[in-house]
């Protein structure tokens, strides 16, 4: 396995013989499948900001990240390495380790299977990374390696009723087809069962379009409200086991402080727990440069948490002593963000700082700063604009 | 990378078939003009200017320890995510074990110098690093 650019190729050409296959489909059924593949965010913000070549990393500038659904030629790109891509042809999915009836499931049986929606966030446990200080190592996402989707396939519950599975299987195992290069270890991670039963979902469509390559199709698990590193992509193999898997990606990465400790010391493994649920959080998307005292300036953003649903967001312009209520957008699904809005009267001229904050549906408030942890992860300080206000 | 630049130039060709300025909503709009369903001529939906994802690749800065860090790092990764890091000398010591243990391949005997390359060019104090802006893509 080597992680060149001819992989990317390779995968970005896949994507585009599916969307033209998709898009003639189209074509035939205007409407609901047409819609799918539009969006509102105009030409100048329809772009990504790489974070690495190969494998590829990119993340979504915030000011497009500005619609309910962030469509899928935007959503951020998370690669530990190039996939190997079976395509749809040879993929199956196996289900097995504790269950009286192994499956293998090809991509049409999982058509054919009773399928589900879910609208939710899709987040790198890393996003925010790049603005811990001190700094630490990994990509240094800022912002943008977070996005909302409607995800569609079929519910894990469902394939391990069909399976069968034994009463002492804790923990979903899961593989994708990337392979590591060299001695790199794999990238083999597992999801409690409690979890997995509750609302994950093995989905080989996101926004009405068969799952990109890039994002993991033909298959990749959905993990509602729990961190991207949960999500395998190119997902070949779900086993039940009685324990949690190992190796560096469960035993050292992707694991947080139990205690918060001072920012720059290290905290050994057994001071961690895994990576699961989203910090509450909210971002700002769109601001104005300038504002005019008197006349008022619209905010826009999103919110989100690892709760099922935001409760408030809130705009203080006095350096967080008093904060006023964001509008929230009616549009929501558990776990997916909420569109808020905030109109704004400046009072006077100046340089003026905006903080926004989240409070989700448990009454957890985004704090102030990101805590810093070892390894950079959840990032959810507040989020601040600068608008220079004329008199 | 001068195996980089030929597969930069293999990309550049492929992407005036995989992704041209005539993109894929272009393209529908044409269908629909010829059956007489629509007679709008739509833009590209992005910045035709801009490179695709995954193409547009780094150098390593010149040095002494270029050719070491080119052989160590690249048979894995871009440049990119050695070069937006800001590590001390202790951090980056860690990720060298780290990747020797990996299968980076660099001689134990330059192991020093090339920490001392990526602490110079890479450490706390360097000069912000900006990333590549890119085309949508994975439709």
């Amino acid at each position: 396995m080597k992680n060149t650019p001819e992989n990317v190729t390779d995968v970005l050409s896949i994507d585009r013989r599916r969307f033209l296959a998709l898009a003639g489909a189209a074509a035939l059924v205007p409407g609901a499948a047409l819609a799918a593949l539009t969006d509102s965010i105009p030409v100048a913000r329809r772009r990504m900001l790489q974070r690495n070549g190969y494998a590829i990393d990119a993340e979504t500038p915030l000011d497009a990240l500005t619609t309910y659904v962030t469509p899928n030629d935007l959503f951020f790109v998370r690669h530990h390495w190039n996939p190997q891509y079976a395509g749809h042809k040879g993929w199956s999915l196996t289900v097995d380790g504790e269950v009286e009836r192994p499956l293998r499931i090809t991509a049409q049986d999982l058509r054919r299977l009773p399928r589900t929606t879910v609208t939710c966030v899709l987040q790198c446990a890393g996003n925010g990374r790049g603005l811990f200080q001190p700094f630490v190592p990994g990509v240094q996402w800022k912002y943008g390696a977070v996005g909302n989707a409607r995800w569609t396939g079929v519910r894990v519950r469902d394939l391990l009723e069909q399976a069968g599975m034994k009463a002492g299987g804790r923990h979903l195992h899961t593989f994708g087809s990337d392979k590591p290069p060299v001695r790199t270890p794999p990238f083999h991670r597992s999801v409690e069962i409690e979890k997995v039963l509750a609302d994950a979902i093995v989905a080989d469509e996101m926004n009405g379009e068969p799952l990109p390559a890039l994002h993991g199709g033909p298959a990749r698990l959905v993990v509602p409200g729990w961190a991207g590193e949960h999500w395998t992509k190119w997902l070949e193999r779900l086993s039940v086991a009685p324990e949690a898997q190992k190796g560096f990606y469960m035993e050292t990465a992707y694991r947080y402080p139990k205690v918060l400790g001072a920012p720059g010391v290290p905290v050994p493994p057994a001071e961690t727990r895994p990576v699961t649920e989203l910090f509450v959080k909210s971002n700002v998307t769109e601001v104005p440069a300038r504002a005019r005292v008197g006349a008022p300036a619209m905010l826009r953003g999103f919110a989100f948490s690892g709760t099922p649903d935001v409760g408030r967001v809130e705009v203080s312009d006095d350096d967080g002593q008093s904060w006023q209520p964001a509008d929230l957008d009616p549009q929501h699904d558990p776990w997916a963000w909420r569109l808020w809005s905030f109109r704004w009267s400046p009072k006077a001229a100046g340089r003026m700082t905006l903080h926004v904050r989240a409070t989700d549906s448990a009454g957890t408030v985004q704090p102030r700063e990101g805590a810093w942890n070892p390894s950079g992860y959840l990032y959810n300080g507040w989020h601040s604009a600068s608008i220079e206000v004329e008199a | 990378m001068r195996r980089g630049a030929a597969f930069s130039f293999l990309a550049l060709s492929l992407a005036a078939l995989l992704v041209s300025p005539t993109d894929a909503s272009a393209r529908r709009t044409k269908k629909k003009k010829a059956s007489g369903r629509s007679r709008t001529v739509s833009a590209p939906s992005f910045d035709p200017r801009l490179p695709i994802l995954g193409t547009k690749l780094a150098e390593f800065p010149a040095g002494p320890a270029k050719a070491v860090a080119d052989q160590a790092c690249l048979a894995c990764h871009s440049v990119d995510i050695v070069a937006q890091q800001r590590l001390t000398e202790k951090q980056w010591g860690a990720e060298l074990t780290k990747m020797a243990g990996w299968g980076a391949d660099f001689p134990a005997d330059r192991r020093e110098e090339l920490l001392g390359y990526l602490v110079k060019n890479f450490g706390p104090d360097a000069a912000p690093w900006e990333p590549v802006v890119t085309r949508p893509a994975g439709r």
